[in-house]
């Protein structure tokens, strides 16, 4: 198999940079290349039907041009600032037109460039965390992948795989821990990580 | 600083933008004040990146779009985006920010319904079907009735502070709540108790006296 493309240049990062530095639309088609089936499948996964998942796509894509010079690599990586715009487009599709309903930058506020600097080096970080994921064993990730993708509830995900509940409770929690000592020790970690399987 | 925060599983759910609307708005409301729980929401939006752009074994590693769709997005790049918001927020501080857009008016101006002496509140409109969503205010001292939940109960202190018999809980604390709970809160002493509270299911009270105030309780 090719490697992720991701991992080829040119980067997701670097097209967004190019987007928001020079307005690039070659760069801008080339990130639409590498995501838009990524985009819908994320859309869909969240119980989109196809033509709502193109949709989403579109607007997000869109909302990628527009916004890209708000991209700070310092605050997040490329991969977590495109995760929150087609989270929001996916929060706020459904309840296009209703202001008075809850939308996504009450859910999610900007805070106007005060964001956190979880680290200096977010794409070392993004890096970890990709690593981390795919260390996790089978069952962990796929309740993972359930909870973000499907919004399910512990108790969905239990009936659904015909495990006790207690089991999946356990399962996401040991997933999180992980993911936890992430947070508590960054930099230890990523450099353990790092050296050890790079 | 907050010392009660949501659980994990609250706030990956958040992170996940799967959280029912009032669930969402009350434990946003935590995450604007607590830098802690910041934190494990910027990695979790992190997994959530990853978990985008990663080939997972379980899907199609792209799916393709309709043929059109890069050319129409491309026409549509150069139009103004829509103004996104249409209601302007009045500017309370005292209002945590996930909440200014659904109060109308100053935390001091508030029209507060009383339905017991000492407890008054008024319900906040994103209340749906499943979960209510309400504000509280607790006169200073009160003792609220024993009781218990049917089902689960969050509540964001925003102003003042209360306790029971696990602990003591003060402004930007997040406290959820289960069936498995008796408790007894007090507002303290100094100053009314303001919160705001997310429950998916009534109150249910225990004892003689409760009885007779649970009607009122929906
Ligand atoms: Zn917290
Ligand atoms: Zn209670």
């Amino acid at each position: 198999m090719n490697q992720d493309p991701i991992e080829s240049s040119p980067t997701l990062e670097s097209l967004i940079q190019a987007i928001a530095q020079h307005r690039d639309k070659q760069a801008f088609v080339q990130l639409f290349n590498l995501m838009a089936g990524k985009l819908k499948f994320y859309a869909i996964r969240c119980g989109a039907n196809e033509q709502d998942a193109e949709e989403i796509v579109q607007e997000a894509l869109i909302s990628v041009w527009h916004k890209a010079s708000q991209f700070n690599p310092k605050t997040a990586a490329a991969t977590t600032w495109l995760f929150r715009i087609v989270r929001n487009k996916r929060i706020d599709f459904v309840r296009k037109s209703r202001p008075d309903q809850i939308q996504s930058f009450d859910l999610f506020p900007d805070h106007g460039g005060e964001e956190l600097e979880i680290d200096a080096e977010s794409d070392l970080t993004a890096q970890f965390t990709r690593t981390l994921i795919e260390y996790l064993p089978d069952e962990q990730r796929q309740i993972v992948y359930q909870v973000y993708f499907e919004g399910k509830s512990h108790s969905e995900i239990a009936s659904e795989m015909d495990l006790p509940l207690g089991t999946i409770k356990s399962r996401l929690r040991l997933a999180l821990n992980k993911l936890d000592s992430l947070a508590k020790e960054h930099m230890s970690w990523l450099i353990i990580i790092l050296l050890t399987t790079y | 600083m907050a010392n009660h925060h949501p659980t994990d599983d609250l706030l990956i759910r958040h992170s996940a933008g799967q959280l029912p609307n009032a669930l969402g708005i009350i434990v946003a409301c935590h995450i604007e004040q607590c830098t802690q729980c910041q934190q494990k929401i910027a990695v979790y939006d992190q997994l959530g990146g990853e978990l985008l752009v990663q080939n997972d074994e379980l899907s199609p590693a792209n799916l393709s779009v309709k043929a059109d769709l890069l050319e129409d997005t491309l026409a549509k790049l150069d139009q103004p985006l829509p103004d996104e918001k249409t209601i302007q927020p009045v500017s309370d501080s005292a209002i945590p920010g996930p909440l200014r857009r659904f109060i109308p008016c100053k935390l001091s101006q508030i029209k507060w319904r009383g339905f017991a002496k000492g407890i008054k509140e008024i319900s906040l409109g994103f209340s749906n079907g499943h979960y209510s969503a309400k504000l509280y205010k607790i006169s200073p001292n009160k003792l609220l009735p024993v009781h218990t939940h049917k089902g689960n109960e969050f509540t964001f202190v925003m102003q003042g502070s209360f306790s029971d018999n696990a602990g003591c809980y003060r402004a930007g604390d997040f406290i959820q709540t289960d069936p498995s709970i008796i408790h007894q809160p007090k507002a303290s002493d100094y100053q009314a108790c303001i919160c705001f509270a997310v429950t998916d299911a009534p109150l249910k009270f225990t004892g003689l006296f409760t009885r007779l105030l649970n009607p009122f309780l929906r």
